[in-house]
Formats: structure tokens, sequence, C-alpha cells
């Protein structure tokens, strides 16, 4: 599904190079859950955001489903996020002015969902995640959890086949934190959305059946669940 | 899609209160501002065009020329008998008629008696103005010469019972009218009102010279109504000589203009049109769009400002998949929002200030709220309010990199928008300080010809008209008047000090050159105490007495009229006046004849007992105003019973004519000032949002020591750079401007250092305190707060 070649990024700063990744290559492939982990600065965000196209590495090359996306125009990118990714961020980023009912159906407007039907999906969702009794809150009025629950469901709300989580639980207390960990595992063997997440934690990356550890912009090593 | 994006810019609107309030008071401000003067600009514009088929009238125009062939004025002042030779020898005309306008005279029935504005005209007046007529025949109104039209408060004031139509008044107490039509009244942005019209007939039938040609008497207005074949240019090649082949001698020119280009294009230069007061509007169209922009500036510069606020949004609607377009629409309508909020408060505030208004301009502005056209040119003002000041902030914030802003990164790496806001707010600054100096220019132009010296004493002086048994009883009347006491001197005179009236050429004394003919004078009649009611200071001989027999063929000349004529010893010389002998019996000093903006002309003050018109009284000073007009309205009652005694106060007649400067010197006050209090606005928010942005800065600053003025320092600077840059634009664009509108006047201040001091020192101090409210607020904030916030 995901094919990273050669992938390198770094700033120019004062005449040298600032390296944050250099020659990463790696392939993912669709129904896997991996989690990417690394101490600080070791890139692991900047991996992923390449991986969503937030970002463009200097070099390197990125098929998603075959496609060489750093082709593709604006308008195809954002063809790419409405229907295949969702994104999770460790701050939930979900938009303060709209409420928690609208901020999941918000991706359903833009990919231009009937309203009928963007209706039963926000509903669903709402019923799957339990907080239908906090529809119409907004993000300041909720817990971290519920506020990550929000983002994991709109990021859901477009059913796309991929998940990209930037520490997805990094705000959160250790039982919430199981509880979204329990949920991406449920996605991913259930539904089989395939996961991405950036973690420090070793506890969460257990939950996935690989992991690339990141040390200063190189692969360091992969471990691979055993089982799988 | 569009109704989530409505509510949430209602929402966004609700949550940065601060902008949003600054931002709605600066808009409607700037609007209602816009409003007036487009209001005003449209009562000027559509002067004359009110009325069905204005644009084939025109005025018959004259210019008048000296024997070497110069033109030396041109008006719409016509002879009588123009319209005969018009109608005879132009083809394409569907109507014409001779105008006099009579000013207010006496219209009075049974029950009631007013002074109204009357006019004479031929029937043919009712097609060119095609009044609408409410009862009566527009066909058959003014035929017969015993009829008059009136218009429908004229009718409602004499009939109270509402039934006019075929009743009788009474024109000037003596003759028998019928009242033949009643018509709309007539809109106040149009010449030649009246309150009632009189048949051009029973002009003639009440003053039998008029029935005779008067190729030389330039006494009238003639109006024609073209049809739509005819050619302009044509017609004026062929009146060009009418006057030249009938008048022997006159070298006077005719022709014609359109009658609703008279008031914007009206100021002729050598017989060409050079504009007039489309000057102003010009100038108030600026000023309105100067002023919105002003406001609109500072919606974009809030909205810039809070684009760190916004970017996080902006960059999560990308990531799940918006598109550049709708986020670009999502803040268009939020700006449309707010200028639609804006916009129902301006409209109220003009509702509240337009009386106010139109007091202060001396004019009769109103909205018609069943007018569509009002309503779409609402419509199209917040269309293009809210797109101008939208448009930047929509492409600025859609623009930003979903990854940038959610990562925090600096925004700023794109340096032009932070400039671009700069350069916002030196324009608004700019913008004001042109409007401060020229303000302070118009004032000071104004207070210098105001202080002009008169010549003649304006206070305690009152003017009446002489009508009705006023000028056969007028000894009486004087007798009766100085008995009382309320008087101490009274005069009569053909015209009055306060308005030129009339001029005359072919004066005749010695060791004059034959050029010297064509040199134009002022006249007035007078008989006696005319220096000493008026109070206009004497210079050589004495004025008019009784003692005198030989005084009845005296006359008495201005000291400008005694350079003109090069006389050395003035007092005794004989001259030809109007072809009879006189004898000059004083000189007196120049006074303001008329308008106080011009040079004083020679003025020729002659004896003559028949010419009269006016009186002037000087009041008794020992006496109260009260008082002294009581004991006047009651004699002048006594002597003139017919008609209504109405006094004017020439020091107000004087400060009328400094009316059209002192309309702009409101217009610039006023609206400068809301331009500035509107910048100010703005450069209050911008300071918010500065100081918001680096409270963690001066949080660490306070920790390490500095103090609350340096902390005021560093945010206030960077502002006051800017105003400076305004300052650098500002004052000699404001320079050149006015030393341009100063050349209107032949009497003119000149913009001083002092004036320019003012207006910097003044814009400085203003920004300064704005800035400082801010900067204070930031500096003394417990650092703690700032750095716990992390």
């Amino acid at each position: 599904m995901i094919d990273l070649q050669g992938i390198e990024k770094f700033y120019l700063n004062k005449g040298g190079k600032n390296y944050v990744l250099r020659h990463v290559s790696a392939s993912i492939n669709a129904g896997e859950f991996v989690s990417i982990m690394g101490p600080s600065g070791a890139g692991k965000s900047t991996l992923l955001s390449i991986m969503g196209m937030l970002e463009e590495p200097t070099y390197g090359s990125y098929e998603f489903m075959g496609q060489d996306m750093f082709s593709l125009s604006e308008r195809k990118r954002i063809e790419v996020y409405r229907n295949y990714i969702g994104f999770v961020f460790q701050a939930y980023h979900l938009i303060d002015e709209m409420t928690v009912k609208e901020n999941i159906e918000a991706s359903l407007i833009y990919k231009k969902v009937p309203s009928a039907e963007r209706k039963s999906r926000v509903e669903d969702l709402l019923e799957r995640f339990h907080i239908g009794a906090k529809r119409d809150f907004f993000p300041s009025q909720l817990s971290g959890g519920e506020q990550q629950l929000v983002g994991i469901a709109r990021a859901l709300a477009v059913r796309p086949s991929i998940i990209l989580a930037d520490e997805p639980t990094g705000n959160l207390q250790s039982a919430q934190s199981l509880q979204i960990m329990d949920l991406f595992k449920k996605l991913n063997e259930e539904e089989g959305i395939t996961i991405i997440q950036v973690t420090h934690s070793g506890v969460n990356a257990a939950y996935g059946n690989r992991t690339l550890h990141l040390l200063d912009g190189v692969v360091d090593k992969e471990q691979f669940k055993k089982g799988c | 899609m569009f109704k989530l994006n409505l509510k949430i810019a209602l929402r966004n609107l609700w949550r940065y209160k601060t902008s949003s309030i600054i931002n709605v008071i600066g808009l409607a401000i700037g609007l209602a501002s816009f409003l007036l003067l487009m209001l005003y600009v449209s009562y000027e514009w559509s002067f004359d065009k009110q009325f069905k088929g204005s644009e084939h009238v025109y005025a018959v125009m004259t210019n008048f020329k000296d024997s070497n062939g110069n033109i030396q004025g041109t008006s719409d002042q016509t002879s009588n008998i123009i319209s005969r030779v018009i109608k005879q020898e132009i083809p394409n005309i569907e109507a014409i008629s001779l105008i006099c306008n009579v000013g207010e005279a006496l219209i009075s029935n049974e029950e009631n008696s007013f002074k109204k504005e009357a006019i004479f005209a031929d029937p043919d007046m009712l097609k060119i103005y095609n009044y609408e007529f409410i009862e009566g025949n527009a066909n058959t109104a003014l035929n017969t010469p015993k009829s008059v039209v009136l218009t429908q408060s004229m009718a409602k004031l004499l009939f109270k019972d509402g039934d006019a139509l075929n009743r009788s008044v009474l024109f000037n107490n003596k003759v028998d009218l019928k009242v033949t039509g009643i018509i709309k009244d007539l809109s106040d942005n149009s010449s030649n009102t009246f309150d009632f019209l009189m048949p051009w007939t029973l002009y003639e039938e009440l003053f039998s010279w008029v029935k005779k040609p008067q190729w030389g008497n330039y006494n009238w207005k003639t109006l024609i109504r073209l049809d739509e074949k005819a050619d302009v240019n044509l017609i004026n090649s062929k009146l060009k000589d009418v006057i030249k082949r009938n008048d022997k001698g006159s070298e006077n020119e005719v022709f014609i203009f359109k009658l609703s280009d008279r008031q914007l294009y009206g100021k002729f230069v050598n017989g060409k049109s050079v504009g007039g007061n489309i000057d102003r509007i010009y100038l108030f169209v600026g000023l309105a769009f100067g002023i919105l922009l002003i406001a609109c500036i500072n919606f974009m510069n809030m909205a810039t400002a809070k684009s760190e606020r916004r970017a996080k949004e902006v960059g999560i609607k990308k990531t799940i998949g918006a598109s550049r377009s709708s986020l670009i629409s999502q803040f268009l309508i939020e700006s449309l929002l707010l200028t639609f909020i804006s916009v129902l408060f301006a409209v109220v505030l003009v509702e509240i200030l337009l009386p106010t208004f139109n007091q202060l301009l001396n004019i009769k502005l109103s909205i018609n709220y069943y007018n569509s056209s009002y309503w779409f040119g609402i419509l199209g003002v917040i269309l293009m309010t809210g797109l101008l000041s939208g448009s930047y902030p929509a492409s600025y914030l859609s623009s930003f990199e979903p990854i940038q802003t959610l990562k925090r990164k600096v925004i700023r790496t794109n340096r032009i928008p932070v400039s671009l806001r700069q350069v916002l707010v030196i324009c608004q600054f700019s913008f004001a300080i042109i409007l401060i100096i020229g303000t302070l220019v118009i004032y000071r132009q104004i207070q210098f010809i105001k202080d002009r010296p008169v010549g003649y004493d304006i206070n305690l002086l009152v003017e009446m008209q002489q009508e009705g048994e006023l000028s056969r009883k007028f000894d009486v009347f004087k007798t009766e008047l100085l008995k009382t006491g309320a008087v101490t001197a009274i005069c009569q005179s053909s015209g009055t000090l306060s308005n030129v009236s009339s001029n005359f050429w072919g004066f005749i004394w010695p060791g004059m050159s034959e050029m010297d003919k064509d040199i134009s004078f002022n006249q007035i009649a007078t008989t006696y105490d005319f220096l000493e009611t008026n109070g206009i200071e004497l210079i050589a001989g004495r004025d008019f007495s009784k003692s005198f027999a030989s005084d009845t063929a005296g006359l008495l000349l201005s000291t400008a009229a005694v350079k003109v004529m090069g006389l050395k010893d003035p007092v005794g010389t004989r001259v030809k006046y109007h072809g009879n002998d006189f004898t000059v019996v004083g000189v007196f000093k120049d006074f303001i004849l008329g308008s106080p903006y011009f040079a004083e002309g020679p003025l020729v003050v002659a004896f003559n007992p028949d010419w009269r018109g006016n009186i002037t009284m000087r009041l008794n000073p020992n006496n109260s105003l009260t008082k002294n007009i009581e004991l006047i309205t009651k004699i002048t009652k006594e002597i003139n019973p017919a008609y209504p005694v109405e006094l004017n106060f020439v020091n107000d007649l004087y400060v009328k004519k400094l009316q059209r400067e002192r309309v702009l010197g409101i217009l610039s006050n006023l609206f400068g000032g809301l331009a500035i209090f509107i910048s100010c606005l703005g450069l209050f928010g911008l300071t918010a949002y500065s100081a918001d942005q680096r409270v963690k800065e001066f949080g660490v600053r306070r920790v390490l020591g500095a103090s609350v003025v340096h902390i005021m320092k560093l945010l206030s600077v960077s502002f006051m750079k800017m105003i400076l840059v305004a300052v650098i634009i500002g004052v000699p664009v404001a320079y050149y401007l006015m030393n341009i509108w100063l050349t209107n006047f032949e009497f003119r201040t000149d913009i001083s250092l002092s004036v320019i001091v003012l207006a910097i020192v003044g814009t400085f101090l203003i920004a300064l305190l704005t800035v400082s409210i801010q900067a204070y607020k930031a500096a003394k904030a417990n650092p703690i707060d700032a750095l716990k916030y992390e």
C-alpha cells in the first residue's frame, strides 16, 4: 500500500545540512498495524507527515496504492486525503468552533457526501464511540480522551483505508490510552484498516504487528511481532 | 455547507468579541459615512434630472462681451424677446418658456396670507418640467392671465378644507387669480422652484413695459425643450449671432446649455464650461470611498493579525480534505456576514444622523425606503465591502500549509503579509493626515474670509423688502419708526449691501478714455442716510443731505471707483450717469458688496427716490432686540397691513455667504474625525494582537528585569515608525492638494508651518495614546501568568 524509497529530508542551516531523515525506505502493506518508535528528534513525525503528504521530502519517491504521490497536483492530493487517509493527532486538532457532531461531519461535507448519508454515518460513529450524549458539545467542553475519540471518529467518517496517527495517546492518561489503543486494534483486526502510528511508548507499540525504530533519521531496526 | 459556514462564522464573531466589535464599529461608521456622502452626491447628481424628459431641456445662456469681443461673463439671463426669435428661427423646439423669478411674493385668500416663492412663465413651462398635476389640466392651466398653479403644500396652506381648484386667491393684495391647477410638490434639487406659478400674460398685464421687446435688458430666463431629433451644435451655430443681428452695438452671444448640466458644470470661463460642482462631487465620492476603504483595511488587518489563531483551523480542514476554494468561500462568508451586521447598524445610524446632517448642510436629504434602487445600492455596498475586506484575508489565510500550522511552526516565513499589513496601516494614516491638514486649511480659510473687514457694520442691521404701501409711504414710515426709538437710522435703496443686484457701464466722467466706457460699475440707488444707516466710512465730502437741494442729482463713489476712474479730487466732479448730469458729493471707503470672496468692484451710489425695493434699518443698541423688533413690526403692520413682516438680519445673511465653504468645513471636520477614529480603532486592535502574541516574550523580559517603559517602547516603536512613514507620505500630498484648492480663492490664507506641525503632532499623539493603552496593559501584566501558561 505504501512504498517509500530512499526518503531524505534535510533543512539547510548556515551552510550545513540538518538531516531529519536519511535514506529511509519502507513498505507497508494493506491491513498492517505499524508503530514508528524512536527518541525525540528522530524524525518519526516527519516520516508520518511525509506518508500523509503533509510534507514533502527533499529526495526520494513515494508510492501510495501504486501511484507516485509527489507528482500529484494539490487537487489530486486532496482527493487522496478525502478518500483514503484519516489523520489522528496528538493534540486532537478538533476545530474549536464546531460541535462534536459538526467536527465529525466536516470531512464528509468536503467529500460532498449527501446529507442523509452524512447524518447516518455521524449517528453511527457517535453511537459506536458512546459520545452521542455530547454531540452538541464544543471540544473545549470535553476531556482529552473524549476529544481524541472525536478525532478518531472524524478520521473514520470518510471510511479511510489507512489511519495515520501521530502520538494519538501522547496527551492522555494511561487508562484512556489503553482504550484508544484497543480501539485501533479492533479497527485493524475487524475492519482491516491499515494503521500507522508514531509513539514513544513500548506498550502502545506492542499493539501493532510491526515496529520501525528510527534513530537520528535512519531506520535503526525493524521488529515483527511473532506470529505475523 | 453554506449553513454550517454561516453558523461557524457567527460563532467566530462571538468568540473573538473584541475584534468583532472593533470591526463592526469601524465598518458601521465607515458605511454610515459612505451612505451619507453618497446620499449627498446623488442629491447633487440628480439635480434637475427628476422630471420626465429632463435630458431634452436646455437653458438659453448668454455670453456677455465687451466692445473688444472679450467674454466677460456667462449666465442664464436672457432678454424677453429671445424666446420669440428662437421660436421663429430654430426648428425642433417642442416647448419654450420665458421665466421671471419673482422671489417671495404675497399670496392670500380670505383666511390666510403668506409670502411664498412665485414665478411667471409661459404655458409651455408646464411641458418643459412635466409637472405632475394632481388637479387641473396641464394643457390649459396657464392659458388665461388671471390663473395660478399651486403646489400641493401651498394649496393645503391656503385652503385648509382641502378643496383648492377653481377657488380664488389674491396676488400681492391686488390681483384676483383663479386656481387652475395643483401640482405635486417640486423636489428640492431642481431649479426654478416655486410655490405658485402664474402666467406670463399676467406679468405683461401688470408691467406693460415687459410687452415690448427689450434686447438690452437681461432680466429673465428662457428654457426650451427640444425634440429628439434636435442637433444642439447646429442650433448653437444658428443662435450665435442672433443678438448681433437684432441689437445694434451688442456683441453678446446666445447659446443653449443642458439644464441638468448647469448644477454640476455651471462654471464658465471664456464662454466654455469648465466644471463647477462636479469637483465637489468628485471630492465627496473620493472621501466616501476613502473612509470605506479605511474601515475595510481595519477588517483586513484584524483578520490577518488573527491568522495565528485561525491557522490551526485551516490546517485541520485541509487535512480532512477541504479544498482552498471552500476555505476561501468560508472566509468570504465571514466577512460578508460582518459587513451585513455593520450595514444594519449603519442604516440605523444614517437614519438617526440624517436630520442633523441636513441641518448642518442646510439641505433636505431623505431616504426613500420604498425605492428598490436604495436597497440594491445597499446590497451592492454589502457585496463590495464584504468582498473588498474579505478577499485578502481569505486568500492569505487559505494559503497556509497544514503541516506548518499544525506543528505550530512560524507562519510568518512569508514576509509579504506582514509588510502588507504595515502598508495598509500607512495608507490609513496617510489618508487621515491628509484629512486633518485639509480640515485645518479649510478652517483657516473660512476664518480668513470671515475676518476680512466687511467695511460696514453688519451687527444690529436689519433688512426688509419695500413692498406694498411701504414704497409710497416710506417717509411716513421713516418718521414714525424714528419716533419710536427702535431704530437710530433708516434708509431705502435699490439693492442691499449683502447682494449685488445691479451694474452698468457707459459711465462718463471728465478725463476718461474711450476704452473706459466698457468698465462695469456696481450701482445702488438710494435717498438719505445711506452711509449712516449702514455704518460705511466716509473718506471725503459728505452723505446726501436735505440741506443741499442739489443733492437730488448727487452721487457717492467708492474708493475703488475713484481709483478706476483716475480722479485726483473726486468731490465736486461732474459726471454723466445714465445720460443725466450728476455731481460727486462724497467718497466712501470700500466695503464688501455681495461676496466676501472677491475684491470689491467700483460702486456708484446715486440719489434716486424712484428706484427702491429695500429698507435697511440700524437698530437702537439701547433697546432690547425683541423690543426693537416688536416696534418695527407694529409700525410696519400699521402702514402696510396686507403683507407679513419679514426682517432679515444682515449678519445672518453675511454668514450664509460662507455656506459653501462652511459645508466643506463641516464635512471635512466630520469625516476627517471619523476617518481618524476608525484608523485608531484598527491600530488599537493591531496593538492588542501584537501584545497578545508577544505575551511570553514580555513575560521573560520582565522576569529578566525589563521596566514597564522599556516594554511599552518595544511594542510602540514599530507602530510609531509606520505613523512616521504615513506622515512623510501624507504631508506633501495634503500640501499639494490644499494649495490647488486655495487657488480657487482671490483672498486666501497660506498653508503655514503651524498647520502642518499641528497635524503631525496631533496624529502622533492620538496614535501614541491608542498604542500606549494596549502597551501599558501588556507591560503591567504579571509575567508569571504568561509563563505559567506554557
